[in-house]
């Protein structure tokens, strides 16, 4: 049963809702709220991109401090804590990789736990990577310009590399999820999911990496 | 409804604005009818201010009073402040013990940074109520997207400081397109390219249907026109100059002046004349200047606004080829060379149809009435331009808020003691991309009281809030009582809440000068530091002085004397006039000679 509260204004009791349905005031969201719930959606990583957008965009249009600054100060405190929330919740759901996660930890599962080893076919790419980071390093302080100038052609291409594989993955956790969504009993889809979701996140820390070291040419 | 106005609170030049039912307008000064206020603020010795043009003029004689593009050290400590600004004023020296926040030197007192901006702040108040009628209170003032924490409190305490509400700081090139009333487009992605006197801001946003979605921002807060100055001021004028006159603030700010000039010239023409006169100083220099001269000097500066607009457009996930607008803003997108730059990385031809000095206002008036809820029609989501964190062990910093997040944003984060009976944790919050917290600007300090549990125990959850503003706000809730733990927030680089109300209470006495005894003051001033230097010149070089240049230079002394006693402005000002070029010859002669000297002096240690 979903909890009940109670209005700030006018003491109404209804269950959590932007606005008070008695006297329409604007209300705090509750601080353990979900963010699908946030976004009136089912808790489902399979969502329109599209959809979740124009959502966003009508709840601020909504919630946004810039359109309460007149009122008391419990709504304005209720519309920056709730525009808060919503733009946390859409940072979240907007990006498949955060929104898979996030999804995982709400059924009580951790990426982390057994996915913490480099998954296989990931680790000669990031020893390949590490290394010429390295080489970075070394270049920064010793290296000629030419030396130089080859490192970051070199990297260039690491960077697409990463990018075309993430792009790869990404397809593949969209199968994944819409494959979920059919299945009766998903639980031996779970692994299968994670692996995708684990990986991704290696990629993003070393593009990240990659990225870092391109920036000081 | 009470109105609310927009500010522009500019490093260079400051404007006020606000709508009518003829759309947004920038105020226009009473009397001079002026727009722009230029962001100078002079000090007299008898506790007076004197902002704006006036004060312009007085920075030629008073350059160590007269602070310009005070901006540029809102929310600094003294280690961020540059040898060349070290040169340019005085400040107090670092006390160590508290926090270095810059504090110029002014005679006999110190003066901050908001000090200063809020007496421009106050200047412009005084336009908007003279013109409209009305007391104005309430502002939306703003400032540079780039601008991190530190500098926002600044401005907001500068605001405070003139006894206005800031209701909203808002970021320039945010504020420049809702001018644009870009808004009558269904979808599109855009790019503000805003490059004023001392700072350099890119933006990215998404417009859908009167939402403008900013989707990153990027920028230098210290790249601005100043820096274009003084690079074609060392290139082309101090090389000629001797070593102490290169130091020389009276020098310096002359020659800043000149090359401005001669900058905004060649915006319009190919060719101008680069001219350095000061008198006191025995400085005459002349020389011709191309504007392709000059564009081979800049082009490096212009070059390096290029590096954060690629930052900005990677941050967003976006090509040059998917921005369909590209908005200039800034005095500085008025140099040919910045159109072309700009021009040639986005592959676009910039817009420029509304004035770039007025266009920032015009949007700050724009956002201050929806926010007075006048309108509904449009909603800014801004993002916050540096990612924000606390240190951890070994000096790392963690991230807790990613920049280019959409504010507001919170963040909650558990903390808990290491040690039995810990009595209290320490945070220390940071802004930037570095992974070490050296790299880093530090934000704040501040502890968490604990009651004493063995370790682990105690549960404090800490929230960090950034605000509409861009402002973080942190506060803390023991989770074992659920009750809210007060946090003596500690600014790195700021004024604290006493300090704020101190001043506040003192700026009272701080007066603005009314004009004509502005003016008298000012033209005494300048005559007595011309009489001063003809004085000390006739003791010292009296070797060098013709027949009868004495006693002609003497009678002129005399007269600017008697004038000085009196209350006639204008005549004080001709015969400092006079007076100078006088006593021109015989000041070339001294410096004549001692060039000579100088020479003479590296010959023998050529030998
Ligand atoms: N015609 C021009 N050509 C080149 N630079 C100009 C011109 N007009 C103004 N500027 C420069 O623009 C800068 C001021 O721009 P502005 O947008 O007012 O700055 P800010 O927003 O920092 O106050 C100064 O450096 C000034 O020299
Ligand atoms: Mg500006
Ligand atoms: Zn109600």
């Amino acid at each position: 049963m979903p909890t009940v509260v109670r209005c700030w204004r006018c003491q109404d009791e209804h269950i959590p809702q932007v606005f008070c349905p008695a006297c329409e005031a604007l209300q705090p969201l509750p601080p353990d709220i979900d963010y699908f719930t946030v976004f009136g959606l089912a808790r489902d990583p399979v969502l329109d991109e599209q959809a979740l957008a124009n959502t966003y965009y009508d709840l601020s249009r909504q919630l946004h401090p810039d359109l309460h600054q007149t009122g008391t100060a419990e709504e304005q405190e209720a519309s920056l804590q709730n525009t808060a929330v919503l733009n946390r919740a859409y940072r979240t759901l907007r990006d498949p990789v955060q929104r898979g996660q996030y999804w995982l930890e709400l059924n009580g599962e951790q990426l982390g736990k057994e996915n913490n080893k480099v998954p296989p076919d990931l680790a000669l790419l990031v020893f390949e990577v590490q290394e010429q980071l390295a080489a970075v390093r070394e270049a920064q302080s010793a290296g000629t310009d030419d030396a130089r100038a080859g490192l970051k052609s070199e990297l260039t291409q690491v960077w697409d590399d990463l990018d075309d594989r993430m792009q790869g993955l990404q397809q593949k956790l969209a199968a994944n999820f819409s494959k979920w969504r059919q299945a009766d009993d998903a639980s031996d889809l779970l692994s299968g999911l994670k692996r995708v979701l684990s990986e991704m996140a290696y990629l993003r820390t070393l593009t990240r990496d990659v990225e870092k070291a391109l920036s000081i040419f | 409804m009470e109105r609310i106005v927009g500010i522009d609170l500019g490093t260079t030049n400051s404007l006020i604005a606000y709508v009518d039912d003829a759309g947004p307008q920038v105020i226009a000064d009473n009397e001079t009818g002026q727009k722009t206020l230029p962001s100078i603020v002079s000090f007299l010795p008898n506790d007076r201010v004197v902002v704006g043009r006036e004060a312009g003029e007085l920075a030629r004689t008073q350059p160590l009073s007269t602070i310009r593009s005070v901006k540029r050290f809102m929310g600094l400590g003294m280690e961020h402040v540059s040898a060349e600004d070290r040169q340019r004023y005085r400040f107090v020296d670092d006390q160590g013990d508290t926090s270095s926040l810059v504090r110029f030197a002014i005679h006999d007192r110190q003066v901050t940074p908001p000090e200063v901006s809020a007496v421009i702040l106050r200047a412009l108040r005084d336009r908007a109520e003279a013109a409209l009628q009305e007391e104005v209170r309430k502002v939306v003032i703003t400032v540079p997207a780039y601008f991190n924490d530190s500098q926002r409190q600044a401005t907001k305490d500068a605001g405070k400081l003139a006894g206005l509400e800031v209701i909203r700081l808002l970021n320039e090139p945010t504020a420049a397109s809702l001018a644009y009333g870009l808004n009558t487009k269904e979808e599109g992605l855009i790019a503000v390219y805003d490059f004023g006197g001392g700072t350099f801001d890119v933006s990215i946003l998404r417009l859908h249907t009167g939402i403008f979605e900013v989707l990153s921002t990027n920028g230098n807060t210290r790249l601005g026109g100043d820096d274009i100055d003084q690079s074609i001021a060392e290139r082309f004028l101090l090389t000629e100059l001797a070593e102490e006159l290169r130091h020389d603030p009276q020098v310096l700010n002359s020659a800043l002046r000149a090359t401005e000039k001669a900058k905004q010239v060649l915006s319009d023409q190919d060719e101008t004349v680069l001219n350095l006169a000061v008198p006191d100083k025995g400085v005459q220099l002349s020389r011709r200047l191309s504007r392709h001269e000059m564009e081979a000097a800049v082009d490096e500066i212009v070059a390096r606004t290029l590096e954060p607009c690629r930052q900005a457009l990677k941050d967003a996930g976006l090509e040059t080829q998917d921005i369909e607008e590209v908005v200039l803003v800034g005095g500085s997108t008025r140099m040919p060379l910045v159109r072309q730059r700009v021009g040639e990385f986005f592959g676009r031809t910039p817009l420029t149809d509304i004035d770039p000095d007025e266009v920032v206002a015009l949007g700050a008036a724009v956002q201050a009435d929806t926010l007075s809820g006048r309108r509904r029609d449009m909603l800014l989501l801004d993002v916050v331009p540096l990612s924000l964190g606390i240190e951890t062990m070994g000096g790392v910093m963690s991230h807790l808020i990613e920049r280019n997040t959409t504010i507001p944003a919170s963040v909650k984060e558990m903390f808990t003691t290491a040690v039995d009976d810990q009595t209290a944790v320490a945070v220390h919050v940071l802004q930037g991309e570095r992974e070490l917290v050296q790299d880093c600007r530090s934000l704040a300090r501040f502890s968490i009281p604990i009651e004493p549990k063995p370790a682990g125990v105690p549960r404090v959850e800490v929230t960090f809030m950034i605000d509409a503003n861009g402002i973080l706000n942190v506060s803390a809730t023991d989770l074992r009582t659920g009750l809210e733990r007060s946090l003596e927030v500690k600014p790195s680089y700021g004024l604290t809440d006493e300090e704020v109300e101190r001043l506040l209470e003192e700026s009272i006495d701080f007066a603005e000068e009314d004009i004509e005894q502005r003016l008298l003051i000012e033209a005494r001033t300048e005559a007595d530091t011309v009489l001063h230097a003809a004085d000390k010149a006739l003791r010292q070089n009296a070797a060098f002085l013709q027949e009868g240049e004495e006693e002609q230079i003497d009678q002129v002394v005399q007269k600017v004397r008697e004038a000085c006693a009196g209350e006639d402005y204008d005549l004080i000002r001709d015969l400092t006039e006079e007076l100078s070029q006088v006593t021109t010859p015989f000041a070339q002669r001294i410096m004549d000679s001692s060039i000579q000297e100088a020479l003479g002096e590296k010959q023998l240690s050529d030998l």
